[in-house]
């Protein structure tokens, strides 16, 4: 794992909820330009793990966390969270294009929201590479100014990765990005997520284990809040080192 | 199995239960048609180009119209509309973001008191701030008094809507970097502004036909006035006057102002209809 460079390192991550001990001493290292993919039993942490990487769980009251998350050589955990949120992109299990506003303007959102002016002519490049990078420019070219909650599950889910690179993020969280699509949607936004790591780092979340050997380079599984083991897919599918993983990844629990 | 003799009877009871409903349903609509057809026929006759532009005449002459009252009125929903609807969609905001806690909760309690109260009371309560300190009877007294019973309408219907808006779409603009102002501004509120809307125009067809809490505070006037610290006429007030009073041509004036009123009032209701569905 050393043929490339860290971007996002957690050392001895904890989190917890008023009492509750989500996340156990977590520590583990993302690497640049790869897709890394976190896997685990439903209640196991992921999606509490992603969510502390762009410091999303900071919405939720009786939220405690310890430790060190570097983005770089920055502690992310003593940023500011809106400056994190703009370095680091998120896509949501559910499409959630914004319903007034068109295909364009969804693109453009994260420019819109945090009151950064553009010229007409950085918009339309703006629009177009993003759209493009997302695999939705044909689909959509000669309706951007529709709403965008028009498009179907799957272009919808485009639309909002587009939204996400738009603003050009070092990091790029999924938080089970194909799991309110049909098949077809999903192979497609797969494919996508292969083509974009050339591009950006991206760390996701999925149930689907045939989805993790299929996409991603490294794969990480979490057990009850722990990281139980972390390796190259490859490895971690052919030959795990721990009984906990192989039983999951068999299927006899989870 | 199901016989095939119950069968028959259930779905007899079905035809029957499904007609009930559709009967009771069409009953309510009498009421409202026979008010409308009465207000129509008495009211349409009054309605002429003096109607709407000429100031009612001393009694024995006649003619006249009820200019004055058109402004009054339209005055009054003006004041109460600038105090009550950002009052309220803040409100309505601060109560759907914040769903516990005490102070939401006390909020809540206090907006569905004010909702259950008199609006004679909420004449006073202006009577007692507004027009005992500055010493006249007033516009601006009348519009607070129809603010106080807007204000819970417009709260309501914020909060009812917002709540409806998924909390995906903040968790949306939050990733994106967005503060919670703007998130707020420019994200929830345009989501939910069609229930705004619509919340604001039935609040405002509300008060629009309100009489009691305008008897001590805009208490009427014969002229025209469009001065907000001064009494001026009203609709419901006009109404309330001339259809108590012995003339003939008096009464006229108050049929065709209780049409004019219901207009503005089933428009009101069909427009925040019309906004919803959009």
């Amino acid at each position: 794992m050393k043929e490339n460079k860290s971007i996002l390192d957690l050392q001895n991550f904890n989190l917890h909820i008023n009492e509750h001990h989500i996340l156990k001493d977590i520590d583990i290292s993302f690497y640049r330009k790869k897709v890394t993919a976190i896997m685990g039993p439903s209640g196991c942490g992921k999606s509490t793990l992603i969510r502390s990487m762009n410091r999303l769980n900071d919405l939720i009251p009786g939220v405690k966390f310890g430790g060190q998350m570097h983005l770089y050589k920055k502690n992310l955990l003593e940023m500011n969270p809106i400056l994190v949120r703009r370095k680091v992109g998120m896509v949501f299990q559910r499409p959630n294009p914004f319903p007034t506003m068109s295909i364009y303007d969804n693109v453009l959102a994260g420019y819109y929201l945090n009151g950064i002016k553009l010229s007409k002519q950085e918009k339309e490049q703006i629009v177009m590479d993003s759209l493009q990078k997302a695999a939705l420019w044909d689909e959509v070219k000669d309706n951007l100014h529709r709403k965008g909650t028009f498009l179907s599950g799957g272009q919808q889910q485009r639309l909002c990765i587009a939204r996400a690179l738009a603003m050009n993020p070092k990091i790029l969280l999924l938080d089970e990005p194909t799991s309110a699509l049909d098949p077809k949607a999903t192979a497609k936004i797969e494919e996508l997520i292969i083509e974009l790591k050339t591009k950006v780092t991206i760390i996701m979340v999925t149930h689907n284990i045939g989805q993790a050997s299929r996409i991603s380079d490294l794969t990480a599984f979490l057990y009850l809040g722990e990281l139980i083991e972390y390796d190259r897919t490859e490895t971690i599918f052919t030959n795990q080192k721990h009984t906990r993983t192989e039983e999951y990844l068999t299927r006899k629990f989870g | 199995m199901i016989k095939a003799q119950t069968l028959q009877s259930r779905l007899i009871q079905d035809a029957f239960f499904k007609m009930a409903m559709g009967v009771l349903s069409s009953l309510l609509m009498l009421p409202l048609i026979f008010i409308l057809f009465y207000i129509f026929s008495h009211g349409i006759s009054a309605f002429s180009w003096e109607f709407f532009t000429q100031l009612p005449k001393p009694v024995g002459e006649m003619g006249g119209g009820v200019s004055n009252a058109i402004i009054g009125s339209l005055l009054l929903i003006l004041i109460s509309a600038l105090v009550a609807i950002p009052l309220g969609v803040f409100i309505g905001v601060y109560l759907s973001e914040s769903r516990q806690g005490r102070i939401p909760e006390i909020t809540r309690l206090c907006i569905d008191t004010l909702q259950g109260i008199p609006s004679i009371v909420m004449g006073i309560i202006a009577y007692t701030w507004i027009v005992m300190p500055l010493g006249s009877f007033s516009v601006l007294s009348g519009g607070i008094a129809l603010a106080l019973m807007m204000l819970p309408i417009v709260t309501k219907s914020t909060e009812e809507t917002l709540k409806l808006i998924p909390d995906s779409l903040k968790e949306a603009a939050f990733a994106l970097g967005a503060p919670y102002h703007t998130t707020i501004l420019k994200v929830i509120l345009p989501s939910g502004k069609s229930g705004i809307i619509s919340g604001i125009l039935l609040g405002i067809a509300r008060v629009s036909g309100e009489t009691a809490p305008l008897l001590f505070t805009a208490f009427g006037n014969p002229f025209m006035s469009v001065n907000i610290f001064k009494s001026a006429n009203s609709l419901p007030l006009l109404i309330f006057n001339y259809a108590t009073s012995p003339y003939q041509d008096w009464q006229r004036l108050a049929w065709g102002a209780s049409l004019l009123l219901v207009l503005f009032v089933l428009s009101l209701s069909i427009l925040a209809k019309v906004v919803v569905k959009k």
